[in-house]
């Protein structure tokens, strides 16, 4: 599940300028988000000026041999077009270079920064993928998300009547992990012997 | 495929520390997700309870559970699932999974523990299991870089050309990695865009960290909007834009039509009349053939040319009477006015009701006269508006044009089922309709109108009634047994026209839409009328190319292989789309079938047990309270045709009683 924004307008049109353009939509993760209105206004844009020589709406373009079956009726349009612009995620855009590969295939969106992925469906926990799971520990609230610092070892000390001193509008994670142990009868799990977190990046990782 | 299960089990020693001042746990496990669905039996919890067995402690339970981080679903797999004397709670899942059952575990005040460690990917995968992924950096570099990504590809996440320590083209971090700056350089040279590549700024990366606050925000937005109301549901693009503001036209008569004996649920109706007989407009030709059957009769006044079976929107074929019409539209004689509303009993409008061969209109087509004798005692009348199917806007026109009888057919309903209160529920994104029904509802004390957010399947008289009246309808059940009686705008037009003038159901209203119809509009269609006609009248379709033509809308309608079937009473609209073009791929387990089903069901299961035959699986899942509504096969990453295998799956299990 990722979420992404339209790029700025110039950064497309310095893209698309004196070129023919074929547009990808995918609306595969719609139900969580697209940019819908945005980008149907910069396409009508893109369309009234002449330079679109096609355009497909269309979903899960991260499925190569989907992808494939799509993009087959309009290899016309395709051929035509200078540049492909695709307006997906980060995965739906390779997956369109991958199958095109001699043609210039650009993204029309970013895709936004998530704390921490996110599950099948919208939910208001992260979980940062550490590969060493922190939560007996914690009562089950997350230190690498709900921590700013994503501290291990408890609270930074900076937290001001509760409130994270990087974020002021969010709760100190470590607070919230006190109060939850208290409910439960574990404070004893404070007691636990210093953590140390393997920061090994990549594939390394958690294997 | 690529496997993106998201957890492993902690490793033994690990484990033991931990059980170690534990004892008498219950092991909740998930079914993982994003890998191929093979198999059901996950090996991790049987795993984790062999471990707890051997370090000696008490195992009171177990429970595996798909898409443990599937909050609605997971809190009530788990209700009274913990046997009592349960003292800790073991979660193989990752992250995500552990803290769902924490934070669900916490009004029993058991501690919850980690069983397994998150695995580490970098970056997302995307609705597929390929090995192409995005690290969601917000600052998508692709488009310099020829489609491939130097966040993930390089394992040094360089933007900005290669470190130079690559040794024949493999990474110096991982030999067993291409470097992705070579691949990067390659495939831009192929491209011939080397040049513009080497002309770059150099690009700088914003390292900052991103507010989680604002996705957090944003996710939660999300999920109130998806569970509001009622748990799942899909928003589809809605499309009406193209008929909503065309006014309902009286379609030209059609020289002959073929009115089908079953345009209802239940046993066909026997035909009365034989070929050679002129028949006239409202005269009854087929007489109901069971308690649930309806009555049919002639759209025009003519000669039955034939008594024959002709192809059907939903059942292939079905016996039709065929009628020539004179043109002359001869009214039958027994198509009376009925006295006013104040003067009917309630069993004299259920037997007009009857007579009139009045059905659900919204499409199932259930016999109307069934309806308004519930079983059960009926506090209120919903009148369904909703017309939550994209492209569809038939019944919006009857709310605007024919407010009047509409009101007419609902206040007969609530007086025929002795309810206190009729609602007229509509969808904000019919404005206009609310307003109207408003205004002209505002001198009956008992009658209402209530807005609800666009979200389909809201139509289903089951997510209507939760909607509206949080009422849930037990499982097989029906809405009576929760106090309600559910019924469709357009079969309250029918109602009122059967009591006010007399005359049967004989036409209803239609859209022809979709994006390759010349003139899409909305009609006063005579039953029997072919659909063909209807395409040919709104200037045919625009396009060579192939074209799926569906009776309906495009979630729940019946795909149309001929257009030579006619419109029946529950034909609500005929649309001309784009093909879908995907192919079925297997499943994936994204978990999005569970997320959406209204029903709160695992139609992932159906698929699978459908393909195995293994009907008694999915009688066990609940099969049978599936509504066929489509939005798992609308959502699924996979185009699985889920709604064909459920279908397939019901008709198993019918036959298995």
């Amino acid at each position: 599940m990722l979420i992404t924004e339209l790029k700025s307008k110039d950064a497309i049109r310095s893209l698309t300028d004196g070129k023919k353009v074929f547009i990808i939509n995918c609306y595969g993760c719609r139900e969580v988000y697209f940019p819908l209105e945005e980008a149907g206004e910069l396409q009508a844009e893109l369309a009234s000026s002449g330079s679109v020589t096609g355009c497909i709406t269309t979903d899960y373009i991260c499925n190569p041999e989907n992808l494939e079956l799509y993009l087959k009726p309009h290899m016309d349009e395709i051929t035509a077009a200078d540049l492909v612009l695709v307006f997906s995620c980060g995965v739906g855009v390779q997956t369109v270079s991958s199958f095109l590969e001699e043609k210039m295939v650009c993204a029309g969106c970013d895709t936004r920064r998530l704390p921490g992925f996110q599950g099948v469906t919208p939910l208001e926990y992260d979980c940062g993928q550490c590969g060493e799971c922190y939560l007996n520990l914690t009562g089950g609230i997350c230190p690498i998300t709900a921590c700013s610092k994503s501290l291990v070892n408890g609270q930074c000390g900076g937290a001001k009547k509760g409130m994270c001193e990087v974020d002021p509008t969010m709760e100190c994670g470590w607070e919230r992990i006190y109060r939850r142990l208290e409910k439960i009868g574990r404070l004893d799990a404070l007691k636990c012997p210093t953590q140390l977190r393997n920061y090994a990046t990549g594939e390394a990782a958690g294997k | 495929m690529e496997d993106y299960t998201k957890y492993r089990l902690k490793n033994r020693d690990e484990l033991a520390a931990v059980l170690s001042d534990t004892d008498h746990l219950f092991v909740v496990a998930c079914n993982k997700c994003f890998k191929e669905f093979t198999t059901e039996d996950e090996p991790d919890c049987g795993a984790f309870e062999e471990i707890a067995a051997a370090e000696g402690k008490t195992v009171t339970g177990s429970i595996r559970v798909d898409f443990l981080c599937n909050k609605t679903q997971t809190a009530r797999k788990l209700q009274g699932m913990i046997p009592e004397g349960t003292e800790n709670i073991y979660v193989v899942s990752c992250g995500l999974g552990v803290q769902t059952v924490a934070e669900l575990a916490l009004e029993d005040q058991i501690p919850v523990y980690a069983a397994a460690d998150s695995l580490n990917y970098t970056g997302h995968h995307g609705m597929a299991l390929t090995e192409k992924r995005c690290d969601a950096c917000a600052q998508c570099y692709l488009n310099i870089t020829g489609g491939i990504c130097p966040i993930v590809d390089c394992s040094k996440s360089l933007i900005n050309g290669q470190c130079g320590g690559a040794k024949n083209g493999k990474c110096e971090v991982d030999p067993n990695k291409d470097c992705a700056w070579e691949k990067i350089y390659r495939r831009l040279e192929k491209q011939g865009r080397l040049e513009e590549f080497l002309d770059q700024p150099v690009q700088l990366r914003d390292y900052s960290r991103v507010n989680s606050k604002t996705v957090s925000e944003y996710v939660k937005s999300i999920r109130e909007n998806r569970l509001d109301g009622y748990y799942g549901g899909v928003h589809p693009l809605e499309r009406k834009e193209a008929t909503e503001q065309i006014a309902l036209q009286k379609f030209p008569e059609p020289e002959t039509v073929a009115i089908p004996l079953s345009m209802h649920a239940g046993a066909p109706a026997d035909p009365i009349v034989a070929v050679g007989d002129t028949v006239k407009v409202g005269q009854k030709i087929g007489e109901a053939a069971g308690f649930i059957s309806s009555p049919v009769h002639s759209s025009v006044s003519g000669t039955v040319i034939a008594i024959e079976m002709r192809g059907h929107a939903t059942r292939g074929t079905c016996p039709a009477v065929v009628i020539q019409s004179d043109g002359k539209n001869t009214v039958h004689e027994s198509v009376q006015p009925h006295k006013g509303l104040d003067e009917l009993t309630p069993d004299e409008i259920t037997a007009i009701v009857k007579e009139a061969g009045i059905v659900g209109m919204g499409g199932a087509g259930f016999p109307t006269s069934v309806k308004l004798k519930p079983a059960k005692p009926v506090d209120t009348v919903l009148l369904n508006g909703c017309e939550c199917e994209p492209y569809l806007t038939a019944d919006h026109r009857v709310m605007l044009e024919y407010a009047d009888d509409v009101i007419y057919g609902l206040l007969a309903i609530v007086k025929t089922v002795g309810a206190q209160k009729g609602l007229i529920v509509i969808e904000d994104n019919k404005p206009d309709a609310i307003e109207c029904m408003k205004e002209k509802t505002a001198g009956y004390d008992e009658l209402d109108v209530v807005s609800v957010k666009t979200k389909y399947p809201q139509g289903a008289e089951k997510m209507l009634i939760k909607r509206v009246l949080k009422r849930q309808v037990p499982s097989g059940g029906l809405p009576a047994d929760v106090g309600c009686v559910v019924s469709n705008v357009s079969t309250a037009k029918a109602i009122s026209d059967a009591i006010q003038t007399g005359m049967p159901l004989i036409e209803r209203a239609v859209t022809v839409t979709g994006e390759h119809v010349r003139k899409p509009g909305n009609y006063m269609v005579k039953i029997g009328t072919s659909t063909k006609d209807l395409i040919d009248f709104c200037g045919g379709v625009d396009t060579e190319a192939e074209i799926t033509y569906k009776a309906g809308g495009p979630m729940m309608g019946f795909v149309l292989s001929d257009l030579n079937v006619p419109i029946m009473k529950g034909s609500n609209g005929i649309i001309a789309v784009d093909p879908d073009q995907g192919a079925e791929q297997p499943c994936i387990k994204c978990g999005r079938c569970m997320d959406v089903c209204p029903m709160e069901l695992s139609p992932l299961y159906f698929a699978k047990y459908a393909d195995e035959e293994n009907w008694q699986g999915a009688k066990d899942r609940n099969i049978m309270d599936c509504l066929e509504c489509r939005c798992c096969e609308y959502i699924c990453s996979s185009k699985i045709p889920l709604v064909a295998k459920i279908k397939a799956g019901k008709t198993a299990v019918r036959g298995m009683k």
